[in-house]
């Protein structure tokens, strides 16, 4: 027979129609040619007369001529054939989208089964992201936060691991002001200030931040309500005390209160006119926790604390970080060498307050997450990661039960093919399925995944909820929910597509439905799913029991001090407007009262609460000035009363502590510790040599050295500090500890009694147990470690509903082998270890790899671990013994089943 | 210069051709292009590039629809069936075809022959 197609596409070849409607043309006319050929040829003519005759026909012009004006053509790059075109790819989508809807409402159990499935990997993709995306990608919601730069003070010298981070002053801040060109807008902010907001006869804390007038311009912000400063509300030291308060602190501090604007409150005991509250969702540019309101810089004296008073005329108090906003087209590296500059000037014409001393840049951003901003990054990527891992299994899962459905669907594929379905086709077809079901999967998912995430912020310390900042969901995480479903719909949809198109037409055609099972190779891939599973779940078990037992760990830390029987108030005289001889008093007494009191070992004061304190540079030590300023020693300050040792526990090693002898008039004193003593005076005794604090004119001797203890956080590599007496030191706010000999809580009654004896007018509202402080300082880490935990369990839920899936679906399909069994004699207990056996060697397969997996990660992470080793034997072995457990249920049920089954029956139905 | 004019004729009345011959039932290609040539006594024909680029340019209209047809045994066709909007359109044509005919004949007298 002539081969009509070949000669139709060399005649249509170049007239550049869609690829599917010239097969279609080439097919009909084929068609047409054929029968006229046959035609020819039944009236007599010779074949080769016949197919010029036939062929002829072809050769007149219209076709070429005509042809593209009436059918759909090309313009963009040639289509291999097959492929569909652009004109009928939406209509083919559409069908295919019914189509799959159809399939997928024939079947409610399968479709609910994978699409809570999918929507538990989603959801807690969802979750994590979402808090990625509040914190990391997009922690200052303000206007174009990449063009936002933070300046702060740094060591000109420093290496870069050896850089701190210091505020500038308020008068090297107005020169960078006045002299940088790089910037359109520079504004300045101190660091959060805890202060007493007193409301009527109501007292409570509150955070504020002083900044300097353009501070909101500057951000791009617009006032709820009222206004924000003016420039003359900030230009007169203590002129006009003003302030801006939060949405946040207005909905929760105020009430919403409508008449809040012009509204009289107290702070520190200075009044205060509300004239303004900034726009929804801003709690100033920390990552996390912020300010419930802002007050201009020029009210500096009135609410800094006492060191930091001289602020405004100070070059050496460095109270106010830079933020600015860069000229269009400015980059940060110009703008830092621009401000450099002006730092190398500065400190020439100022060397006793800018010796050493430079200003380093960073995007607003990464300045927001301040110091947890490491910790928060790589917590969050760890979980980012293990959330990956649970939607892998999810997906796999899925993959599974669809290669189970596709045997079952093995006839319907097969006609589709036989009826003329081409292989890419299916493919689509079935691709479009599972697409669809990740879409079910990544809507339902991506609610569960924010109501989890809301759960989960609902543990942060419940104290200040108008601080935390609140969870963020944009339009960021629905793009990320629906590119991630649609990711996963084509990777779990992929593999089982291929492999059911793949169909013999033929043999399946001839199968008897009921038959159908699965091909050893079909069964193969699922099993490699499956280890693969349980690989992977067993090594999220690993990690989750290793940081759970770093958790427990670091709770038996011994921090340096005594927690057991430890109470701390935070008292702040100072801001209820006590002056410094009343509250030298106020200290004095309540030290001697609580001494006095029943159950009260001792009491003490001191200005540092654990685990919040931070380093400080700038210590000078006596003939080694050349270090000076530029090569920061840097150590953390704390002012203590007497008894402050001893109330704490930490231990004397050298010399002594600090007595009443220790006035202002006496010689100025210091304790050190020996993390201290060994660094700097290596092979020496510390005790008699002379050290100068920042911002002190004279040296002070050492007269003690005490044991180091966690300032920082719990845990932390050892750090200097250095001890101040309070008499030589003076601090309107310090904490009060108190040892207590039985349960601290058993005290508070009695203690907050007392102290309200001592003055009733001062506010005692923050009460914490040394158990709290340690748990506090663990906040967030059991966070991570609960939410892995969590996700741990999960990934262990998923495994073993895709093995008894697995099993049970076997077992169905072989209920005919099984009955041959029964019925040549095989008892049940035989049936029964014959599937727990199958099952069980798979589980084995996946537990060794996932041990191996998890042993190299546990390597990964081992730096991220407390007092745990990455091979600790109780992780492994646990987790090990528990998903065997929870395996083998898995396994069990499916072979109880196939234990029953009745061999007549199972015979009669074959 | 006869078989220009021979086209042009062919052209102008081929559509109402198509649309006739499928009026009361659905036809394939082959069939319609056999019927024009037997009805026509031979003297009109369609040949393959000629047939099918009028049939797609009909479909494009929305006069005719096509629709592949498979019958056991054979080799699947095209069916093209004539859509409410060609039905209306045939009405139309022949009626001016009419007056076409009638307008020549009374112009060269051919009525009375």
């Amino acid at each position: 027979m002539p081969d009509w197609k070949k000669e139709l596409r060399k005649r249509l070849r170049g007239l550049k129609i869609a690829p599917e409607r010239e097969a279609e043309i080439i097919d009909e006319m084929t068609g047409h040619l054929e029968d006229r050929y046959q035609e020819l040829i039944a009236d007599g003519v010779e074949p080769g007369d016949a197919y010029k005759s036939a062929i002829e026909e072809l050769s007149y012009t219209d076709l070429v001529e005509e042809l593209p004006k009436v059918v759909p053509v090309n313009h963009g790059p040639a289509i291999p054939i097959g492929a569909a075109s652009s004109a009928s790819l939406f209509e083919d989508l559409w069908r295919d989208v019914r189509y799959a809807g159809r399939m997928l409402r024939k079947s409610p159990g399968f479709t609910v089964v994978a699409v809570l499935t999918l929507a538990l990997g989603i959801g807690a993709n969802t979750a994590v992201f979402t808090i990625l995306n509040t914190f990391l990608f997009n922690p200052v919601p303000v206007v174009d936060a990449a063009s936002l730069a933070a300046i702060n003070t740094t060591q000109s010298k420093a290496s870069k691991e050896q850089t701190v981070l210091r505020p500038v002053s308020f008068l090297n801040l107005r020169n960078y002001q006045n002299q940088s060109h790089v910037f359109s807008s520079l504004a300045g902010y101190s660091e959060l200030l805890s202060l007493t907001m007193q409301d009527g006869s109501e007292s409570q804390r509150v955070f504020g931040q002083l900044v300097t007038e353009n501070y909101f311009d500057t951000l791009g912000l617009k006032p709820a309500l009222g206004r924000f400063f003016t420039p003359d509300e900030d230009a007169t030291p203590g002129a006009r005390p003003v302030a801006v308060i939060g949405y946040s602190a207005w909905r929760i501090r105020f009430g919403g209160a409508a008449d809040i604007l012009g509204k009289s409150i107290e702070l520190n005991n200075h009044p205060f006119v509300i004239v303004g509250v900034v726009q929804k969702g801003f709690k100033g540019i920390t990552a996390i926790f912020g300010p419930d309101m802002w007050i201009p810089s020029m009210m500096a004296a009135e609410l800094l604390p006492p060191p930091q008073q001289k602020a405004l005329e100070d070059r050496a108090v460095l109270a106010f970080t830079g933020v600015g906003r860069l000229k269009p087209g400015g980059s940060l590296p110009q703008a830092q060498a621009d401000l450099r500059a002006i730092a190398a000037a500065l400190e020439n014409e100022y060397p006793s307050a800018n010796e050493g001393q430079t200003v380093t840049l960073q995007p607003l951003a990464e300045a927001a997450l301040g110091t947890q901003g490491p910790g928060l990054k790589i917590g969050s990527m760890m979980l980012m990661a293990v959330v990956g891992l649970v939607l892998l299994l999810a997906c796999s899962n899925v993959a599974n039960l669809l290669l189970a459905r596709a045997s079952a669907r093995r006839q319907e594929i097969a006609v589709r093919m036989a009826l003329g379905a081409g292989r890419r086709r299916l493919v689509r077809q079935l691709l479009t399925e599972s697409v669809m079901l990740g879409f079910l999967g990544g809507i339902c998912g991506f609610f569960a995944g924010f109501a989890g995430c809301q759960v989960l912020w609902s543990f942060k310390p419940a104290e200040y909820p108008a601080n935390f900042a609140d969870l963020r969901l944009n339009w960021n995480v629905f793009v990320f929910s629906l590119i991630i479903s649609i990711v996963t719909g084509l990777i779990f949809g992929i593999l089982p597509a291929l492999r059911t198109s793949r169909t013999p037409v033929a043999e399946t055609l001839k199968e008897d439905a009921r038959t159908a099972g699965r091909s050893l190779r079909r069964i193969g891939l699922a099993n490699a799913l499956l280890a693969g599973q349980v690989a992977v779940s067993l090594t999220l078990l690993v990690v989750s029991a290793l940081f759970l037992r770093s958790v427990e760990y670091q709770y038996t830390i011994d921090p340096g001090f005594q927690t057991k029987h430890l109470a701390a108030f935070m008292l702040y005289p100072g801001q209820q407007g006590y002056d410094r001889q009343r509250i030298e008093q106020y200290f004095k007494e309540v030290r001697e009262r609580l001494d006095r009191l029943p159950g009260v070992s001792s009491a003490s004061w001191a200005s540092n609460l654990p685990f919040w304190a931070q380093a400080q540079s700038g210590v000078t030590i006596e003939g080694q000035e050349q270090r000076k300023k530029s090569e920061a020693i840097s150590t953390v300050v704390n002012t203590i009363e007497l008894g402050f040792f001893e109330t704490m526990n930490i231990p004397l090693l050298e010399g002594r502590t600090f007595t009443e002898d220790d006035r202002a008039e006496a010689e100025p004193v210091v304790i050190v510790n020996d993390n201290m003593a060994a660094r700097y005076w290596p092979n020496q005794n510390a005790i008699g040599q002379r050290i100068q604090l920042p911002n002190e004119k004279s040296f002070r001797r050492i007269v003690g050295i005490v044991k180091t203890t966690d300032y920082g956080s719990l845990g932390e590599p050892p750090q200097a500090c250095v001890y101040l007496p309070f008499r030589q030191k003076y601090t309107d706010s310090m904490v009060l500890y108190v040892k207590t000999q039985g349960e601290p809580e058993q005290m508070f009654s009695t203690l907050q009694s007392e102290l309200r004896n001592i003055d009733a007018a001062l506010l005692i509202e923050d009460v914490r147990t040394g158990n709290k402080l340690i748990a506090q300082a663990l906040w967030g880490t059991k966070i991570g470690v609960s939410l892995l935990g969590v996700f741990g369990l999960l990934a262990l839920g998923l495994a073993s509903v895709g093995l008894y899936g697995l099993l049970a679906y076997n077992v169905n399909q072989r209920r005919r082998e099984i009955g041959v069994r029964m019925a040549m004699g095989a008892g049940q207990a035989r049936v029964l270890q014959l599937i727990i056996r199958e099952g069980m060697t798979l589980v084995i397969g996946g537990v060794c790899i996932g041990l191996v997996m998890s042993l190299a990660l546990g390597r990964m992470i081992s730096r991220f671990l407390y007092g745990v080793s990455s091979y600790d034997a109780v992780s492994l072995v646990g987790a090990t013994a528990v998903l065997l457990v929870v395996s083998a249920v898995a396994c069990y049920l499916p072979a109880r089943n196939a234990s029953r089954v009745d061999p007549i029956i199972a015979l009669r139905q074959s | 210069m006869g078989v220009p004019l021979e086209q042009e004729w062919k052209k102008g009345s081929a559509e109402m051709l198509i649309l006739a011959l499928i009026e009361d039932q659905p036809r394939h290609g082959y069939e319609i292009g056999k019927l024009i040539e037997r009805r026509s006594g031979g003297c009109l024909r369609f040949h393959v590039a000629s047939l099918y680029p009028l049939l797609y340019r009909l479909e494009n209209r929305g006069w005719i629809q096509g629709r592949w047809v498979e019958k056991a045994s054979q080799r699947r066709r095209r069916y093209y069936r004539l859509t409410p909007s060609g039905q209306k359109v045939l009405a139309q044509q022949r009626r001016s075809w009419q007056e076409f005919v009638e307008a020549v004949s009374r112009v060269t007298g051919l009525e009375n022959a």
